[in-house]
């Protein structure tokens, strides 16, 4: 198996961990195991974000307390139990606070799903958040890694630097409109090996200035 | 009278040496004995490394310093020579500047890096391995060998190259290519251009792709390729008639075309973001 084999059935083997052919090419191949460590640390910090924004309880108040606004569910009466279970039971009111119910848990659905769903404010901006959290934490991480990289150059050749930070700069540049490709259309394989491209290109400039590139 | 030149001629000679001596240059001459397909590295920070072919059993190394801030280590380990720039505290492109030229037994595989320096490396048969940041690289009638070339802005000029995979990474130089053909070529960068000169020989794969920089290949009318072009914001344009091909993306008049021209026996992937691509007839 080669990297290009490998990489064609890459979201089986990040969700399933692959047969023993795949693991065998990952244990051969360093490149795609240092991307299979990446998407796999981007996955968890994914989970990790969207556990941190399920709705705290003042959430679900505050909807019930909009439903309640609106009409839509109403306080039940204390006394109703007590009025006779079984006219309750004849009575349409009883669909009010099954219709809400239904609402809520409708509403949490779409919450958790994300944008592929129908559009409705909340869910949209839900992770729309998530995502804009991940893309500013990489976006950190990735300015913190350049730095550390050009310091690294300013130490040992003080001349090299501002080459270094420009072309670092366009590389980041191309890895930003290679994501925004692959992620508007996830079937397009040559979008997919642009974003590959991409992050070469960023190894090798890290592997110059960290003078390991070479056998 | 003739005296007094030959005397005058002496000193100026002797001046000149003490000059040079005083300010650290010096030649070193490095020979070794090697069997077939033996493995040459030389690491030179700042200088030029050029390599050329020699005797089928011989590595003949001249390094020449310009400072005493830089040394020449080096090392025989069987088959395989390594030579390194070893610069001490204090040394900058250049007093720690080391000129290497190099001769190797046709078949040796080459390994060069210099971060300012050009490297250069001809009339080879075994693999060669460049890496330079800003200087030139330049390869030429390399056969039946891979060649693996990384720079950061150094530009690329690969002449002649055939029968073996050609991978190319630079972020910002430009990548010239004339006469290069093989199983796979393979060019990856962010800005620089693109060239590619030849017909694509027989049966190989060659992706040429860039960020930002344009892509021109320009081959004969009996190239027997099928191509597909794209680039997302720039331009594309083809001077040839193409047999109709599915592309695996949506063509878009102008920013990406595919199709076949003769037997189609090699496939070209021409792929920039803005670049503009231009498939020319020669």
């Amino acid at each position: 198996m080669n990297c290009a084999e490998f990489q064609r059935v890459l979201p089986e083997t990040i969700e399933g961990g692959g047969n023993a052919e795949h693991q065998a090419h990952l244990n051969s191949c360093p490149e795609c195991s240092g991307l299979v460590s990446d998407l796999n640390a981007i996955s968890q910090t994914a989970r990790l974000l969207r556990a941190s924004e399920e709705p705290s309880p003042r959430v679900w108040n505050s909807i019930e307390t909009s439903l309640k606004r609106e009409g839509l569910i109403r306080q039940p009466l204390r006394d109703r139990s007590v009025t006779g279970r079984s006219s309750w039971r004849l009575s349409p009111a009883w669909l009010v606070p099954v219709a809400a119910a239904l609402l809520i848990v409708f509403g949490v659905i779409i919450y958790q799903r994300g944008p592929a769903q129908p559009s409705q404010v909340a869910e949209q901006r839900a992770p729309a958040v998530s995502t804009q959290t991940i893309n500013l934490q990489t976006a950190v991480n990735r300015a913190n890694d350049d730095q550390q990289v050009l310091d690294a150059v300013g130490f040992k050749s003080p001349a090299m630097r501002a080459d270094y930070a420009a072309n670092l700069q366009n590389v980041n540049d191309y890895i930003r409109d290679a994501e925004e490709s692959a992620q508007a259309d996830p079937n397009d394989e040559e979008a997919q090996q642009s974003l590959m491209d991409a992050y070469d290109q960023r190894a090798m400039v890290y592997d110059m200035a960290l003078d390991r590139s070479m056998p | 009278m003739q005296n007094q030149r030959h005397a005058l001629k002496l000193s100026a000679m002797l001046l000149l040496a003490s000059a040079a001596f005083a300010a650290g240059e010096g030649r070193k001459d490095l020979r070794y004995i090697v069997g077939p397909h033996s493995t040459v590295s030389v690491t030179n920070e700042y200088g030029p490394i050029s390599v050329k072919p020699g005797a089928a059993n011989q590595v003949i190394i001249i390094a020449v310093t310009h400072s005493g801030k830089v040394e020449i280590d080096q090392s025989q380990s069987g088959n395989r020579i390594d030579v390194l720039s070893h610069l001490f505290p204090g040394a900058d492109a250049q007093t720690g500047r080391v000129d290497y030229q190099v001769q190797v037994p046709p078949d040796a595989s080459l390994i060069l890096r210099s971060s300012t320096g050009a490297l250069h490396a001809e009339r080879l048969h075994g693999d060669v391995t460049l890496e330079g940041a800003t200087g030139n690289v330049d390869v030429r009638d390399v056969s039946d060998a891979h060649v693996h070339i990384k720079t950061l802005k150094g530009p690329i000029t690969l002449t002649n190259i055939h029968d073996g995979h050609v991978e190319v990474t630079s972020v910002s130089g430009e990548v010239v290519m004339d006469s290069v053909s093989g199983p796979l070529v393979q060019v990856n960068s962010t800005s620089g251009k693109i060239f590619y000169d030849g017909d694509f020989g027989s049966g190989g794969e060659y992706r040429l792709a860039s960020h930002t920089g344009d892509i021109e290949a320009t081959a004969p009318d009996d190239a027997s390729i099928e191509v597909i072009a794209r680039s997302v914001k720039g331009k594309v344009e083809n001077d040839f008639r193409l047999q109709p091909k599915h592309a695996p993306f949506t063509i878009k008049a102008g920013s990406a075309f595919a199709g076949t021209m003769n037997k189609a026996a090699s496939s070209v992937r021409l792929f920039s973001f803005s670049g503009k691509i231009h498939l020319k007839k020669r």
